[in-house]
């Protein structure tokens, strides 16, 4: 499931792998949605560690200046992020 | 010292402060803990969003605490967040004076982002620093110290668990220099540095492992929500008992004292009779806000929202709603309530519409009497688990259809919390119960007991005096001894019944049967169905009365043996039997849709702030259920069930 991403390379939060951590870049759009993220702790410069997702792949969960939270697909999809470690 | 005038002879000073913070952040432990008392839940002017509001004395000051709902930013996304933002900018001259910011030490970076934000406020703060414990085993220790000097504000570390801190706070909040505070807040403060985790894999993501697992996960949540289903059904069970024998022996003690008049039957079967049923739901209430509140407490909610969000999506619905609609299975009336932590409007909408159709707990002892009557006992636990998914799968149909034509669209999102799991304090739960059961009391308690009244004068009323002199005439014809006695209650009971027959509602019942005819119902199951409508348990005494049986107790085991008795051998006028099996069936799918409860709608009218939606959810339900009926009884007897 965990896409091969190019090294230093910018990618969607959903492409991030299990226990991979990367850095949020930035938060696409402009609504509701982004800004409810963006006050959940995903601003530019934090860093993210994908933990696993739920039964069947949807929601998925995350790692965020020390707590957890689920998003679905479509809303980690907003966040595009920097691979950090291998 | 909980009341708002406690102070004594001095000159008291009274300061109003808000509790603000996320989510989950402990404000409503740190409250509880800051006033050692159970809160008073205040309504927001204009609103339904409730808050509670609590005032404890320390020194010459009255500390009046009131607990704002969780906010994630100044910019509101829910109707509990746009609150408390309108009433931290001083919406309705009620301006708190100074801000306690609880602030979550497990999730330092985002809180401090949130306290950067209430700076902006200008009001004078002190920052309650909590969960420093959890911080530490979650693998990121925070120095208390350090973080003080960086934010330049009053700064008290408590513990919500063992209350640690929280005297050395309620001093800090009655003692702080309010003019001198506003300048510090003005101060932008430094943002300490990034955290460093310590710790590989913590308690919770162990535990994590096992409860999310793709397996184990999905079977765990049965499992829970099959414990709940256990404690609502059977650990409630003899408590209704106890309370539904303390009505009969008030009622008859109330009887005693009154003659036979209009006056004792409106104290009997009006009054006591809708007191009690009102009281009847409180050990199922307050089990099930007891269980919802541990699991929610302990962080297991958040899981079970998760595991849930992709199947409640397919019928329109968010993860969130599992935790209302869970909570109609016992009462809907707290599960429309609990619908509030739904954030987009359209998915809350859909969740309250459908909330109704969970069976809850008034429909079970009419299945219970029904099939015990009609069927034999391994058809009927099947049948009683296929009403309940009756129930279920109308209201994933019902919220599809509403997500694609009215509540179309709308941005509906998860972005969920996973707390760290805790051992549920039991202060907290015990306060949660007592609030959900006072708040049943005064609202829903108070509309069924209204609603009692009204269906026994519609069954009362008129009173000709041909039948009382006919009754009497026979009643001084039976010969005397034991055998008379016996005829007499007989006589007793058929004069009740006499009335019944007569009575408005009998009138109702007769002129709307043809209404009920191709579900089958004759004109006393019509009556019944009329009389259920204000609260669905007034179903079973109304036809005990119709059967001629005296009066019957909702559960009362002797009682609804000879209800059994009376609804298997109800013979029409022309000897044909008027129940049966495919009646019974009927008459539960009936009841299984049907709203009947104006307790419920009370709910609903009360969460969306219109009409329109009990009036929608009154409409579809009384439909759905009545063609369900007919649906049943006409393909039943084609296929010559039932005879």
């Amino acid at each position: 499931m965990a896409v091969v991403v190019p090294a230093a390379g910018r990618f969607a939060l959903p492409e991030l792998g299990r226990r991979c951590c990367a850095t949020v870049v930035h938060v696409a759009g402009d609504d509701a949605l982004s800004r409810r993220l963006a006050a959940s702790g995903f601003w530019s410069g934090a860093v993210v560690e994908r933990l696993g997702a739920a039964p069947f792949g949807d929601p998925l969960l995350f790692r965020l200046h020390g707590y957890r939270i689920a998003l679905r697909r479509e809303e980690a999809a907003r966040v595009v992020v920097e691979e950090r470690c291998a | 010292m909980t009341g708002a005038n406690a102070g004594g002879g001095t000159a008291v000073a009274l300061r109003r402060v808000a509790l603000v913070g996320r989510a989950n952040a402990g404000k409503t432990s740190l409250l509880m803990h800051l006033t050692g008392s159970l809160q008073r839940p205040v309504n927001f002017p204009g609103t339904s969003v409730e808050r509670t509001e609590s005032s404890v004395r320390c020194g010459d000051v009255q500390l009046q605490i009131g607990d704002l709902p969780g906010i994630a930013s100044l910019t509101p996304h829910s109707r509990d967040e746009q609150v408390t933002v309108q009433s931290l900018r001083g919406a309705g001259g009620l301006a708190p004076e100074l801000l306690c910011v609880v602030l979550d030490a497990s999730r330092l970076p985002v809180e401090l982002r949130l306290l950067h934000e209430l700076r902006s406020l200008r009001l004078p703060m002190v920052v309650a620093l909590t969960k420093v414990d959890v911080a530490a085993a979650e693998g990121y220790p925070v120095d208390v110290e350090r973080l003080q000097q960086a934010l330049g504000l009053p700064l008290v570390s408590v513990n919500g668990a063992s209350g640690a801190g929280i005297d050395d706070l309620r001093c800090r909040l009655a003692d702080l220099d309010l003019a001198a505070a506003v300048a510090e807040v003005a101060a932008p403060g430094h943002v300490p540095g990034p955290i460093v985790r310590t710790l590989a894999r913590s308690r919770t993501d162990r535990i994590d492992a096992f409860l999310l697992h793709p397996v184990l996960g999905p079977l765990v949540l049965l499992l829970v929500l099959g414990g709940m289903f256990q404690l609502v059904f059977t650990v409630a069970s003899p408590f209704m008992a106890w309370i539904e024998g303390a009505q009969e022996v008030v009622g008859d003690h109330v009887g005693s004292l009154v003659a036979a008049s209009a006056v004792r039957s409106f104290l009997v079967d009006g009054l006591v009779n809708g007191v009690g049923s009102s009281l009847v739901f409180v050990p199922q209430i307050a089990l099930l806000v007891a269980f919802v509140t541990c699991v929610e407490a302990s962080g297991y909610m958040a899981r079970a929202v998760v595991l849930l969000d992709r199947v409640l999506r397919k019928v329109g619905l968010s993860g969130k709603s599992f935790v209302p609609l869970t909570g109609s299975f016992a009462c809907a009336i707290p599960g429309i309530v609990a619908s509030r932590i739904l954030d987009d409007e359209r998915d809350r909408l859909a969740t309250i519409a459908v909330a109704p159709l969970m069976s809850c707990s008034a429909r079970l002892p009419v299945y219970v009497v029904l099939l015990a009557a009609f069927f034999p006992p391994q058809q009927a636990g099947l049948l009683l688990f296929l009403l309940y998914g009756l129930g279920v799968v109308a209201a994933a149909v019902v919220a599809m259809l509403l997500r694609r034509t009215v509540l179309r669209g709308g941005g509906s999102f998860l972005t969920m919390e996973l707390p760290v799991y805790q051992r549920p304090r039991l202060g907290l739960i015990g306060a949660h119960t007592w609030l959900a059961v006072r708040g049943f009391l005064r609202t829903a308690g108070t509309v069924i007991v209204v609603a009692t009244v009204v269906v026994w004068a519609l069954g009362y009323f008129p009173r000709p005096a041909a039948i009382h002199e006919r009754f009497e005439a026979a009643r001084a014809a039976a010969p005397a001894g034991a055998d008379g006695d016996a005829a007499r209650e007989r006589l007793d009971a058929e004069e009740a019944a006499a009335y019944l027959e007569q009575s408005l509602l009998a009138d109702a019942g007769r002129a709307l049967q043809p209404v009920f005819a191709p579900a089958g119902f004759d004109w006393r199951l019509t009556v019944g169905v009329l009389a259920a409508f204000p609260a669905r348990e007034l179903v079973i005494p109304t036809l005990g009365t119709l059967y001629s049986l005296g009066s019957v107790e909702a559960s009362s085991d002797a009682a609804d043996t000879r209800l059994l008795e009376s609804l298997r051998s109800a013979r029409a006028t022309d000897g044909k039997p008027t129940m049966n099996g495919l009646v019974a069936l009927a008459m539960m799918a009936f009841f299984a849709l049907c709203s009947q409860c104006a307790g419920t709608l009370a709910a609903i009218r009360r969460e969306t702030h219109s009409w329109r939606w009990p009036v929608f959810t009154f409409t579809y339900m009384t439909t759905l259920a009545w063609l369900a009926a007919v649906a049943i009884y006409q393909f039943g007897s084609l296929l010559g069930y039932g005879r």
